[in-house]
């Protein structure tokens, strides 16, 4: 197990260091001025943007695991961690949307039909780390180690089980966990307005195409109606504008 | 314990489209109109503002705009054996809250629906014979007319500046418009959006298959325009954040944007944020409404506002809710069939296909909430029935309203769902993707409706109102019969790539957005023993209780809502200076 390549180097050397969830390693590790786009997004990256206001190290270690399967480093982004995916989930569960804002809190419990919603009593953030904790027992059990320190392969594997109910809980709905909640948050994360701290530079956008805001398309409607639309090369977000 | 209120003339619960079209022909008479809304006035705040406008994640995924679920839900079963459960976080519908209700987010997409929508049960009836209705089928004719109508459909696409091309002016088909369409005095007010690459790909695919496409009627402004009232809307901008969103352009039609700063400037006008409306006072012996009951969201104080008039104008689900809860009229019971609050509970039926086009540039992102081509082939009882094993029909489309990242991307099925592959697929077909659209009746069925739910109650201790609704066997039925000339059309638009040909399957999926077209609970009709309101939407039980909205159709139609709610609630605005000068039953 222990030889294994581990996913996340960062989280290692953190919690070497004793270090996790305070301070970045990348920010100051790299070269400033490095000239591929990875390594420049990662010299902007403040430290501030790297502390947690929700998760736990071990949580947090987690959520920056799961982010860089599902978002490796690649020929379209930066790994998960450095697009600030798990930023973004850390953001969202410590603010109004992890504590349950808007949504029906009352009882009696009661589980039903997938079609009626989700009915546990947990507020997102709750449900999230609950899911969590589940999940690193259950690789603890199946693999001898927490999700973070699965090698990719491994990783992957448990996410796909999880998310077609092939990893169950006897408490929590897993699939559920993944889906309604880990896998929304994930989407958000990359395509989201940067502000929010996923999506960093819009690397997602110009990933797609999409170029953002203004949007004022009165004369482009026509113009580049059936055609590329330049804008989407250098898309622009309300941090552009504000 | 209520604090009570000086008296006033009209108490219109609900500050959104209905409310204040019903209060622009009253207030223009005089007539003192107090409206209470629960919501707030967005029309300042981040919403209506750049850049916090064009913000996917707070409007459209958080739903910024719209009902506070934590407040109030709905409960929700698919038949009346099960058991209700409430819907923590609803997202099949999404009702609005604030100055200008549903309406100041909604796409504008402005239909006026089949001329023979009001008879509808007449019309099958004469067509394929008495025994053509199901029995489980209660479709009943409004007891109204289309011609009755048309004046007010008239006035309201000149309110709201609509831009399309007509298909039939008094009868006369024109080209380039909808044939099917119901006969209209004159031209739409502007001419229509400008089309989309998909919605030319769209028009040359159905044209060779023999069917008139035709651009979709928009409450979206392609031009400037002065209405009768002089407000302006400027031009559209195709910013692809439009449903869901406030128009900062002004170039969307909406309540807040053309009709309340007009009835503001009106002295007998008068509108109350942050009034949650709990209850209408009601006298059973005199068969009186008295006022209604309102919780001051601000300083919390309740209060008792009497009314000579009150007009429920709360959307589909307050309506009949409020009308559950202060005991006015019987609560639909599907075993006895009997009673009438809460029947005809309708949704939509949609389906669609997904398409993905390697060498052409559909750039979603250039859109407006009504760029949609569509053809009228294929809806409501525009083709013959009679060999069919279903009623109704659906308006096919190719709509492109956004390209918001979060929701609107599609990549071709069997995509992974996340990793390198992910990227790719999405990289490859964000900017080529559409899809083809069955927007479809949905009728009646005795087993569809709506009441209290008996144990989950809202934030004021009040019970929720519980669905007991899902797609039946009609609905299923039509909707895997128009799929399939959706599939066909689909093929003739030589994609690269085409999704799966599905019908709609049940069960009803609260998570999953289809419309905010919920409708019935508090229907219309000549016959007190089959509806809440009579013809001219007045209570049965309450000489001086009205209701409007989607709640007041005995069935939804294969078109958007808007249309004829609308007309019926600007005809209501006469109706009532006419009863407010000499109460009676209209
Ligand atoms: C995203 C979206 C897109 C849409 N697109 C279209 C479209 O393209 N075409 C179309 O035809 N229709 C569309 N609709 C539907 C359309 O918005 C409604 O049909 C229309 O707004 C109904 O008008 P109304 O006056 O009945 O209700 P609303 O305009 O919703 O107004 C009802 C008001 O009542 C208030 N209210 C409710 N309960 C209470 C209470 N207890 N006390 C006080 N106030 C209360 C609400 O806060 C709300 O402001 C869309 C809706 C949405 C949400």
């Amino acid at each position: 197990m222990s030889d294994e390549k581990k996913p996340n180097d960062r989280r290692s050397f953190l919690l070497q260091a004793g270090l996790a969830g305070v301070a970045s390693l990348t920010s100051v590790a790299l070269p400033a001025g490095a000239s591929t786009p990875d390594t420049a997004l990662i010299a902007k990256t403040e430290p501030a943007a790297r502390s947690f206001h929700s998760l736990g190290p071990e949580e947090a270690a987690f959520i920056e695991a799961l982010v860089n399967i599902m978002c490796p480093a690649d020929q379209f982004t930066p790994n998960g961690v450095d697009c600030g995916l798990a930023i973004y989930i850390d953001r969202q569960l410590a603010g109004p949307y992890g504590q349950g804002d808007g949504r029906y809190q009352s009882g009696p419990f009661k589980q039903g039909k997938p079609e009626l919603g989700l009915q546990l009593p947990l507020t997102p953030e709750q449900f999230c780390k609950a899911g969590i904790a589940a999940v690193n027992l259950a690789c603890k059990r199946d693999n001898g180690a927490t999700f973070d320190q699965l090698a990719p392969a491994a990783a992957q594997a448990v996410l796909e089980k999880i998310e077609d109910g092939r990893m169950t809980d006897p408490r929590l709905p897993l699939a559920s966990w993944f889906n309604d909640i880990i896998y929304a948050l994930f989407i958000e994360a990359c395509f989201a307005d940067p502000m929010y701290g996923g999506n960093r530079d819009a690397v997602f956008w110009k990933m797609i195409g999409y170029p953002g805001l203004p949007a004022t398309h009165t004369i482009d409607m026509v113009r580049y109606r059936g055609k590329p639309y330049p804008g989407a090369q250098n898309p622009k977000s309300i941090g552009d504008f504000s | 314990m209520a604090k009570r209120l000086p008296h006033r003339r009209v108490v219109i619960v609900g500050g959104g489209l209905c409310a204040a079209l019903i209060s622009r022909q009253l207030t223009a008479q005089g007539v003192d109109v107090l409206v209470l809304e629960r919501g707030i006035d967005h029309a300042n705040g981040p919403a209506a503002r750049l850049p916090s406008q064009r913000d996917e994640l707070r409007w459209a995924q958080r739903q910024g705009l719209m009902q506070n679920w934590q407040r109030e839900t709905y409960t929700l079963r698919h038949t009346r054996h099960e058991e209700s459960l409430p819907v923590r976080w609803m997202g099949a519908f999404l009702p609005g809250e604030g100055v200008g209700g549903a309406a100041s987010h909604w796409n504008g997409q402005t239909w006026r629906w089949s001329e023979y929508d009001p008879a509808l049960r007449t019309r099958y009836e004469t067509r394929y014979g008495k025994s053509a209705i199901p029995k489980e089928m209660p479709l009943q004719d409004w007891g109204t007319t289309y011609a009755e109508l048309e004046p007010y459909h008239d006035l309201f696409e000149k309110l709201f500046g609509l831009s399309g091309k007509a298909g039939n002016i008094e009868g006369l088909i024109q080209a380039g418009g909808n044939p099917f369409e119901a006969p209209r005095r004159d031209e739409y007010p502007q001419r229509p959006l400008e089309i989309t690459e998909a919605g030319i790909i769209f028009k040359a695919a159905t044209e060779s298959l023999g069917y008139r496409p035709f651009p979709g009627p928009a409450a979206n402004s392609s031009g400037t325009y002065l209405n009768p009232d002089g407000q302006r809307l400027g031009p559209c901008q195709y910013c692809g954040h439009c449903e869901r969103f406030l128009c900062e352009a002004h170039a969307k039609a909406t309540p807040d944007g053309l009709l309340y700063p007009l009835l503001r400037t009106r002295k007998s006008f008068e509108i109350r944020t942050h009034a949650q409306v709990l209850h209408i006072d009601y006298d059973r012996q005199a068969k009186r409404a008295l006022g209604v009951r309102y919780l001051d969201l601000e300083s919390g104080e309740e209060y008792q506002q009497p009314a000579d008039i009150v007009v429920l104008a709360a959307f589909t689900m307050s309506n009949t809710r409020l009308l559950l809860l202060s005991g006015i009229g019987a609560s639909y019971d599907p075993t006895a069939r009997h009673g009438v609050v809460g029947k005809n509970f309708c949704y939509q039926t949609q389906s669609g296909v997904g398409l993905f086009f390697r060498n052409r540039w559909i750039n979603p992102f250039l859109a407006a909430g009504c760029t949609l081509t569509a053809i009228d082939e294929y809806n409501n009882d525009n083709f013959d029935h009679s060999a069919l094993p279903f009623l109704g029909g659906a308006n096919i489309s190719a709509g492109v309203t956004n390209g918001r990242p979060i929701r609107s991307r599609s990549t071709p099925s069997g995509t992974p769902r996340w990793g390198t592959e992910w990227k790719k697929a999405n990289a490859e077909w964000y900017a080529h993707s559409c899809g083809v659209g069955a927007q479809g009746s949905c009728y009646p069925h005795v087993e569809n409706y709506l009441d209290l739910d008996p144990v989950y109650r809202d934030i004021y201790g009040l019970p929720l109102l519980r669905m007991t609704f899902d797609f039946r066997e009609n609905e299923v039925k039509m909707s895997r019969w128009v799929t399939e000339k959706v599939g066909e059309i689909c093929k003739a638009m030589a994609p690269d790539i085409m999704g799966p040909v599905k019908g709609l399957q049940g069960p009803f999926d609260s998570r999953v957005y289809q419309s905010t077209h919920v409708t019935g609970g508090t229907v219309m009709g000549a016959d007190p023993r089959s509806s809440v309101v009579s013809t001219h939407l007045q209570h049965w039980d309450a000489e001086n209780l009205f209701v409007v909205g989607a709640s007041v159709y005995p069935h939804n139609s294969g078109y958007n809502p808007t249309g004829p709610l609308a007309a019926l609630a600007l005809r209501l605005g006469d109706d009532l200076v006419r009863y407010s000068s000499r109460p009676r039953q209209l």
